[in-house]
């Protein structure tokens, strides 16, 4: 057991407040314990918390931010173009993570690096650039409140190449809204937890990186072998040709049909005007292109472009499913037109889809219930599906204008505005739920408690699985299926490659434990990877737990125990607390924590070195 | 029969297969800079993603421009005799399309040889934008599109078999003035 190839074995440490870029090195025994992805980001978030005494302002300039792709990003197989952002998250003021697909993390890799981590903040608005290794710090006012394309443009056209690949934030970033993203690859964001905000903090505008260098494989014979054949598998699946074709955009007939797309504020779990904001429609009358992330032959994403109407020339990579979700049905928006028009804002504002659509909703439905004001509105009333003031209040959050103020607070700052808001506000830890409604799945209400980063599916995904044939299921089975899911997803994030082809087309999990052999020449088996991913989940929950969370914060948004959804197969369902109970204590014995949901003190050493 | 490397835009994904593959074969390196086509992305005014790969001129620019002759056309390929080369990378500069490429570790410029006429991007391409073709049949489907695009195009039901159909047809040259 043993790395032989696959890293630069490379970490870029810079600090903005100094100035300076110092090149460190990995040693064998960290990148084999760690991997790369959320698993680096975990241990330099770690340290740095304990360098701290634990006392860290998500948004000060000793939150350190980590930029971390996996020893698998960029290599010839599926979807090699994950990299992952790691930080303390602004929004949950715990440990927060985001990934994108798309180029950035192989750009960063072929520069000559496995990590960067980056700390302090800069005098003024700045530019970290990457160029093969070479680092530069450019100083550039002039990006100040520009949209994220805007910027990239302009950096572009000051470095005089197009040859580089860009992580920008919009205005959201600079005013550190709490749900601000990463704009990389231009409609590809790193969206959840803030880590928009965080570079905001540190006057960071955007990361730009530019490499060539050969990417590091062990067995590029054997690579070549094991891709030849998730490939064929892949391709070979009844459902490819449909993922090239729609994407993600498919789930949302498959949401509607099972009673777990958010409507209006998941009120509704079914949308009467599904049809409308389905891939059907994007398929007939908006999809221009399909695009990929690096290396992946089912290129999930869309390209869609607006035609006729008021929104005509809104351009958008997207939507896909959460966006559509979140920023339409949940919004009470028919128009698909309208739903890429509110995706493109977002995407220029630099705010993430999924935490927008959520907050925007709930105030709708405050409103609506006489929780808010016309005048906690600024005046400025506000519906279902009012597309104008719906795009209006979008800018009012990224801009911090009036109420938008209030709502780029995230979930916390709302509910601590107007407490009757508590009821409203989808959230768990802080981060806004995702669009699959939790309250048929318990296991998926377990998975929203327990994900280190808050109401994300990221972490384990069990909806679909269940409602096919999780009826008979014991309490056990269901939690061993998440406690797998969080193992085997987060796996993924930190070999840096995408988990859909498993998900989506059932691709066996065994080709990873291959394609990391080939890779790094380091021999382990999958489950020896999924112990190691394993760990990282213990190490994120002792970072939680000693920021101060624990059992009470492995809870679920209101609505979920007392709203059942008003319509749809699901109608009338909602979690019961004690169930959930149950589960959550059996959850917590199966990770060896206790009963509070704290792991044994001793734990922690593991992590030491 | 010589056949052509065509490219179909509208299909690319922007995935960088064919890069993967061509830096496998040529150099045996895991390097999508290596190689011999590129997809060039640009956003969103114009969204594009253009495969970018040698047309093997038959007049060919890079060949005119070598000093050295090192570039000469055998068997329908522009071919880089790589112990004649100096690499000025004059050819680089010269190609219309910015076809051929460079990189710092190599001491060629990077050309498309067409793998001996079995293209490894062709194979790769998940989504059958790279397609290898006979010369004759090059610009095939634009001819199509573009004269049905002229066409009035009209569709008929019936029903064969108990089962409805729809045919479509051309009726050229009756559009009302």
């Amino acid at each position: 057991m043993s790395i032989k190839s696959g890293y630069f074995k490379k970490q870029l440490h810079v600090d903005l407040t100094k100035g300076s870029a110092e090149s460190r090195d990995l040693s064998d025994a960290f990148m084999e314990k760690y991997i790369g992805g959320r698993g680096f980001g975990a241990k330099l978030v770690w340290d740095n918390l304990k360098r701290h005494n634990f006392k860290i302002d998500p948004l000060a300039p000793e939150n350190l931010l980590v930029i971390a792709p996996g020893p698998l990003t960029g290599a010839y197989l599926p979807s090699s173009g994950k990299n992952s952002f790691i930080a303390i998250s602004p929004a949950t003021g715990l440990y927060g993570d985001s990934s994108i697909g798309g180029s950035f993390g192989v750009e960063l890799r072929q520069a000559g690096l496995d990590l960067l981590s980056i700390t302090g903040r800069a005098q003024e608005m700045s530019v970290l650039f990457i160029d093969n290794g070479e680092t530069t710090i450019l100083t550039m006012p002039e990006l100040k409140g520009r949209s994220c394309l805007e910027a990239e443009g302009m950096i572009k056209e000051r470095l005089g190449t197009h040859a580089v690949h860009v992580a920008v934030i919009g205005v959201g970033g600079e005013n550190m809204v709490k749900f601000a993203c990463v704009n990389t690859d231009w409609g590809r964001n790193a969206g959840r937890t803030g880590i928009g905000a965080i570079m905001g903090s540190k006057n960071l505008k955007a990361i730009v990186v530019r490499g060539d260098k050969d990417l590091p494989v062990h067995d590029l014979n054997g690579l070549m072998a094991e891709n030849d054949k998730a490939c064929k598998y892949m391709k070979e699946h009844k459902y490819f040709k449909m993922w090239q074709q729609e994407g993600l955009m498919n789930v949302i007939e498959y949401a509607n049909e099972k009673g777990i797309l958010p409507a209006y504020n998941f009120k509704d779990s079914v949308f009467a005007k599904h049809d409308q904001i389905n891939g059907a429609t994007m398929l007939e009358s908006y999809k221009i292109g399909d695009s990929a992330c690096f290396s992946c032959p089912m290129c999930c994403s869309n390209i869609c472009l607006v035609k006729h109407g008021k929104y005509t020339g809104t351009v958008v990579e997207g939507p896909e499913y959460e966006s559509c979700a979140m920023l339409g049905s949940n919004l009470g928006i028919e128009s698909f037109a309208a739903v890429l028009s509110a995706n493109q804002l977002c995407d220029e504002l630099g705010i993430d889809t999924i935490s927008t659509g959520s907050v925007v909703a709930a105030i709708i439905e405050g409103y609506e219930k006489g929780i808010l004001s016309l005048s906690d509105l600024d005046n400025r009333e506000i519906t279902w599906g009012d597309e104008d003031a719906i795009l209006e209040l979008m800018r009012k959050i990224a801009h911090r204008e009036g109420i938008g103020d209030i709502l780029a607070g995230g979930a916390y700052r709302i509910i601590e505005r107007w407490p009757e808001m508590d009821k409203l506000v989808l959230h768990v830890k802080g981060l806004e739920q995702s669009a699959y409604d939790s309250r048929p799945s318990i296991t998926m209400a377990l998975a929203y408690a327990t994900s280190d980063i808050g109401a994300h599916h990221a972490r384990a995904w069990t909806i679909a699985r269940e409602m096919e044939q999780g009826q008979s299921w014991s309490d056990e089975e269901k939690v061993d299926y998440v406690i797998y899911h969080q193992k085997l997803r987060p796996l993924f994030d930190m070999l840096g490659v995408c988990r859909l082809p498993w998900i989506e087309l059932g691709l066996s999990e065994l080709h990873y434990e291959n394609f990391y052999k080939y890779v790094t020449g380091n021999e382990v088996t999958l489950e020896q990877l999924l112990e190691l991913s394993n760990d990282i989940y213990d190490l994120t929950r002792i970072i939680n737990t000693r920021l101060g969370a624990s059992r009470k914060d492995d809870s679920l948004p209101y609505k979920v125990w007392a709203n059942p959804p008003l319509t749809g197969p699901n109608a009338g369902r909602v979690i019961d607390r004690e169930d959930f109970n149950r589960l959550l204590s059996l959850y917590y014995q199966k990770r060896g924590w206790n009963e509070d949901g704290i792991p044994p003190p001793e734990a922690g050493a593991k992590f030491e070195d | 029969m010589s056949k052509k490397l065509a490219v179909i835009p509208e299909q690319c994904s922007g995935c960088s297969i064919c890069e993967l593959v061509c830096a496998i074969k040529h150099f045996g390196v895991n390097n999508p800079k290596k190689s011999a086509i590129r997809v060039l992305t640009t956003y969103p005014h114009p969204v594009m993603r253009m495969p970018i790969v040698c047309s093997q001129c038959k007049v060919a620019p890079c060949a005119q421009v070598c000093p050295v002759d090192a570039l000469r056309r055998v068997d329908g390929v522009v071919q880089l005799i790589e112990k004649e080369c100096i690499s000025c990378y004059q050819c680089i500069e010269a190609c219309p399309f910015g076809a051929i490429y460079a990189h710092e570790d190599c001491d060629l410029p990077i050309k498309c040889d067409m793998c001996g006429g079995d293209p490894e991007c062709v194979k790769a391409c998940p989504k059958g934008a790279l397609k290898l073709i006979p010369e004759a049949a090059l610009g095939e489907s634009k001819r199509l599109n573009n004269a049905l695009s002229y066409a009035q195009m009209k569709e008929i039901e019936f029903y064969e078999k108990g089962e409805k159909r729809i045919i479509h047809y051309a009726e050229i040259g009756k559009e009302e003035l």
